[in-house]
């Protein structure tokens, strides 16, 4: 006999107790473990989107407001308010590589889902954008001229609406265009992208000389202030942001979101705690006589102290391990979901399990209950041997 | 009494605070010899059980002190009164007073837990179920056993950590006849080991077979 066997006994001898207990912790760390995860990925996506935008900065419409930030990082639609004829005047500026976009929605049929989804189709100017991107092909041809009507798609599309070289979609009602190639997959938001000619996109929706952004590199990042001055002196009407900075931008929204979200778990989680103190406390009053034995028969105070608090710890450290399993595939099926909000459906759908998730979601379970134990455990050790026997 | 394992001196136990005060014992004084066989008896709420919680070192009491084997147990701390309980006395009760979540042999071990024997030299335990002829019962739990069997479970744990002293309150009086006859032989057989064993009783049949027999009366004892 030791004290965890005699732990081990007392917590099985109430399964039900210890049940319904455990189900509260770990209610509680799931729901802790499933936000963190979803929220941890979001913002390695928007990390890792972020820097695979292809420039060092963005050049944009200088009203921008924080919602299209965040669709140029996930891909989305952004509204096109620039003039082709800025993007001339910045493309002239000497050390400075920069490709317009024009962004728009289209919906495409997905057999999985039965159903139109809506995606981003987005123009661009086929020579210069392959050059900057550095794009390979998976399959099919490339745009064989900056006019060539016709789409290539990224590998996420072909993925999800299972697609192929040779399908035909309507781009725009009445507007078909054949699949001629598909892009190797860049582990960004191109893969998530239709692709056009921007000539071609303009005229299909009717946006002649309008382009919704533009993605700029420069040879010498230690000129930045040079070429913001310079960008600024020969365009009107825009905003030059770094990736750096349009970054922080998005991270900082989606921080908040998750501290909200985080704040839900911990109420969840505070519950679950004075399910942990209750529980405690009523095996405390119902085990009077128990502990009046146990002293009685030399259990020192600090060994019932020890006793309690560990079955209270055992709660943390189980609640802790199942919540995260449960949290897993929690986040699992509900990443699909948070994809198909529009705002973020050029991210890739994920759950961010690291050691680091998983110990942190242990200990802070386990502190947690053994907090919650501590009174308790101080009332139990406290009896006297005749208080509790009689 | 030249050797004497338990002396008590002016012991009192008051109950209450308030302007309504309970008088339980009442200066008492006593010497046990060591490995001698002692009753208690006396009538209910005259201060039998009281008398033997203070000496078992179970509550504190109100003046006076108890000394064990020398040591005045009214000054010792909590901890070092828990270790005196655990290793120099044991408790045999009324009402068996067995963990019913715990089998008849867990229940010894955890006595032996409590007296600081690691867990895999607790092997004496089993000794102690052959001792009172319940090695067979060794997985059973306490609702399975017997009245009886109960009270021979819970003399194998006073036995646990080899006491000088052990304490029985009314060990049969929730026993039948059969039982109290059997489970007396196994006192009497533990005492012949020679431990000193003080007894509380209501039947004085069983008083008259002690060696020291105190009478209690309303909080105040006389040897008879």
């Amino acid at each position: 006999m030791n004290v965890l066997k005699l732990v081990a006994r007392n917590l099985l001898s109430r399964k039900g107790r210890f049940l319904f207990t455990l189900l509260g912790i770990t209610i509680g760390m799931a729901s802790f473990v499933a936000l963190m995860s979803i929220g941890q990925n979001m913002r390695n996506e928007v990390t890792a989107q972020a820097y695979s935008l292809g420039g060092n900065f963005v050049i944009v419409p200088d009203d921008l407001c924080v919602f299209n930030q965040i669709g140029i990082i996930t891909g989305d639609a952004i509204s096109e308010r620039l003039d082709f004829a800025e993007f001339e005047k910045i493309a002239a500026i000497e050390g400075l590589d920069v490709i317009p976009h024009l962004t728009r929605r289209m919906m495409i049929y997905n057999p999985t889902a039965g159903a139109q989804q809506p995606t981003t189709v987005t123009g661009i100017l086929p020579a210069e954008t392959k050059t900057f991107r550095n794009w390979d092909m998976y399959a099919g041809e490339y745009f064989s001229s900056q006019d060539h009507e016709a789409i290539i798609i990224g590998q996420g599309i072909m993925n999800r609406f299972d697609l192929g070289v040779g399908d035909e979609l309507e781009v725009r009602r009445g507007e078909m265009f054949t699949v001629v190639g598909i892009l190797a997959s860049t582990s960004s938001n191109d893969d998530t992208n239709v692709f056009m000619p921007l000539s071609v996109a303009q005229r299909v929706f009717d946006r002649e000389g309008s382009v919704s952004y533009m993605s700029a590199t420069v040879d010498d990042m230690a000129r930045f202030d040079y070429f913001y001055a310079s960008i600024h002196s020969v365009a009107n009407n825009v905003n030059v942001a770094t990736n750096e900075q349009l970054l922080g931008a998005v991270l900082t929204i989606i921080g908040s979101v998750n501290v909200t979200l985080q704040a839900v778990a911990g109420v969840a989680l505070i519950a679950a705690a004075f399910g942990i103190i209750n529980t405690m406390m009523t095996a405390v009053y119902e085990r009077r006589r128990e502990i009046g034995i146990m002293r009685a028969i030399g259990g020192r105070s600090s060994v019932i102290f020890r006793i309690f608090v560990i079955e209270s710890g055992l709660y943390g450290l189980l609640g802790g391990i199942l919540g995260i399993v449960v949290g897993i595939i929690v986040s699992v099926f509900a990443a699909p979901i948070i994809q198909g909000d529009e705002m973020l459906m050029g991210l890739e759908a994920g759950v961010n399990i690291d050691a680091v998730l998983i110990v942190s979601a242990i200990g802070f379970s386990l502190v947690i209950s053994i907090l919650s134990g501590l009174f308790p455990a101080w009332k139990a050790s406290k009896l006297t041997p005749v208080e509790a026997i009689s | 009494m030249s050797d004497c394992i338990i002396r008590v001196e002016n012991l009192e136990k008051i109950y209450g605070k308030s302007s309504v005060k309970t008088y339980a014992l009442k200066g008492i004084n006593m010497q046990i010899p060591r490995g001698s066989f002692s009753c208690i008896i006396g009538k209910s709420g005259h201060g039998k059980s009281t008398l033997m919680q203070l000496i078992g070192g179970l509550d504190r009491a109100t003046s006076g002190n108890v000394f064990i084997d020398g040591v005045n147990i009214s000054d010792l701390s909590d901890a070092k009164l828990s270790e005196l309980r655990a290793k120099k006395i044991g408790f045999v009760f009324q009402f068996f007073n067995l963990l019913e979540n715990l089998s008849a042999l867990e229940n010894i071990q955890i006595a032996m837990m409590f007296g600081g024997v690691p867990a895999k030299e607790q092997k004496k335990a089993e000794d102690l179920l052959k001792l009172v002829g319940l090695f067979d019962k060794a997985a059973a739990k306490p609702n399975e056993l017997s009245g009886g069997q109960q009270q021979k479970i819970s003399i194998a744990r006073a036995l646990a950590n080899d006491p000088d002293v052990l304490l029985m309150d009314e060990p049969t009086g929730n026993l039948d006849s059969e039982s109290e006859k059997d489970v007396m032989e196994h006192i009497y057989n533990v005492h012949k080991t020679g431990k000193t064993i003080v007894m509380v009783t209501h039947n004085n049949e069983l008083a008259k077979q002690a060696e020291h027999v105190f009478e209690i009366y309303d909080g105040k004892l006389k040897v008879v």
